[in-house]
């Protein structure tokens, strides 16, 4: 909503609140080894909690994103995302490393329950598909367009916090790269030091997948 | 109105040859991708215990009704004691009123360190008194401005003002208005006006859920 540029400028400034940023970009820790995916899947098919937890934490957003595209309702997509993990939960032990990796038995388990939810309460009145031809992409498009943002998603995951930061603002806030850098209070070059290890980590996980 | 980055200005001229095609191929991906949705206070947890996963699926329509029931009583427990807190932490009473509910509001995954809160204050002829005092938001391009909606039934519902920052680092306080009759259950968020001006744009500050 527009508003004429006149109104609300009433705020009064207050003194800066963030620390003066280090000039030198601290050394990384170094990062534990995670279990795989296909490791986790094999400790939740023994019923263990705490592995269920890390693997939701993986894959929460990526499956709540494929059924908010899917579903077009957030309420339908929630009850997705939850019926996906019971899944998860229920059928781990059939999960067979042979046939496949696990983030794609995950990733059809969690398309099946989304497809299920859809079929129960049709799609959401804005998902509807029109009368007419468009330009818009064909279902197999958005199917593509569907698995690409999920298999991104899930690997922004795995991404260290500060990379996946730096990253996160940069494409999706509508800021620079000077003005993130002066919202996290950090050097130009350490913004763009992040921002660039972030993405070549972004590419040696999607190899193979998308590139 | 949100701008997407160019690959350029993100890399430094160091990164050559097939490694900087490659990190293009990835920027291309993330702008096709999208950014990663917000999760909803549902969904920041795990499903509960062993067996709420594993009865999620048999959920009756009468668990259902005692859920929503026990929720209403929550929500109104809340609002109660939120009120409590604010009468007791402002006295009752100040220049502006009496604070009727305050609201905590974080930044979403595009503005993770922002936050800000929000007081609402007694009806005055109908009208709701708001003092929002918030930090950490970006700059917005020119005549673009964050705007905070009223949110009913999950959804923002009604503007209660715009404003706008001079910068990631500056704090302000703003005093707004909700002239709307409000509801048990009413929360507010901060939006982002969504390329293209669609009402009510992205959010950007949501409130803290326990």
């Amino acid at each position: 909503m527009r508003r004429n540029s006149a109104d609300m400028e009433i705020a009064l400034d207050v003194p800066r609140l963030r620390a003066v940023p280090s000039e030198r970009e601290p050394a990384p820790a170094t990062p534990a080894v995670e279990p795989s995916d296909a490791e986790l899947l094999a400790r939740v098919a023994e019923r263990d909690r705490a592995a269920f937890e890390i693997l939701y934490g993986r894959y929460v957003r990526p499956i709540f994103g494929l059924a908010l595209r899917r579903l077009g309702d957030r309420g339908h997509a929630e009850d997705a995302v939850q019926e996906a993990f019971a899944a998860i939960w229920r059928s781990a032990a059939t999960y067979r490393p042979e046939r496949g990796a696990a983030g794609g038995w995950l990733y059809t388990v969690a398309r099946n329950a989304i497809v299920d939810r859809l079929r129960r309460n049709g799609p959401a009145a804005g998902a509807e598909l029109p009368e007419l031809a468009s330009a818009e992409p064909g279902p197999s498009e958005r199917a593509e367009e569907s698995d690409t943002s999920f298999r991104v998603h899930r690997a922004l995951e795995e991404l260290q916090p500060r990379e996946r930061e730096v990253i996160e603002l940069a494409y999706w806030s509508g800021m620079s790269q000077s003005e993130v850098a002066e919202y996290l209070g950090l050097p130009l070059g350490t913004v763009k030091t992040r921002t660039r290890s972030g993405l070549a980590r972004l590419a040696s996980m999607l190899e193979g997948e998308l590139l | 109105m949100n701008r997407e980055p160019r690959f350029d200005e993100l890399m430094d001229a160091e990164t050559t040859g097939e490694e900087r095609e490659r990190l293009r191929h990835v920027h291309e991906l993330l702008l096709q991708a999208g950014p990663p949705p917000e999760l909803t206070p549902k969904l920041r947890t795990a499903p509960g215990s062993e067996s709420g996963v594993v009865h999620l699926q048999r959920r009756s329509v009468k668990r259902r009704g005692l859920l929503l029931l026990a929720a209403a009583v929550s929500i109104a427990a809340v609002f109660a004691a939120g009120y409590g807190v604010a009468n007791s932490r402002h006295g009752g009473t100040t220049a502006t009123g009496v604070v009727a509910k305050t609201v905590a509001l974080k930044g979403t995954a595009a503005v993770p360190k922002a936050e800000a809160t929000l007081e609402v204050w007694k009806p005055q002829a109908g009208n709701w008194p708001m003092t929002l005092s918030v930090s950490g938001l970006p700059k917005l391009p020119q005549h673009v401005y964050y705007e905070v909606y009223l949110v009913r039934n999950g959804k923002p519902w009604a503007p209660c003002g715009a404003f706008r920052v001079g910068s990631p680092s500056q704090a302000l306080t703003l005093r707004l208005n909700a002239p709307y009759k409000l509801r048990k259950g009413d929360t507010w968020v901060v939006t982002r006006p969504a390329p293209g001006g669609r009402d009510p744009g992205k959010t950007v500050l949501r409130p803290v859920t326990a």
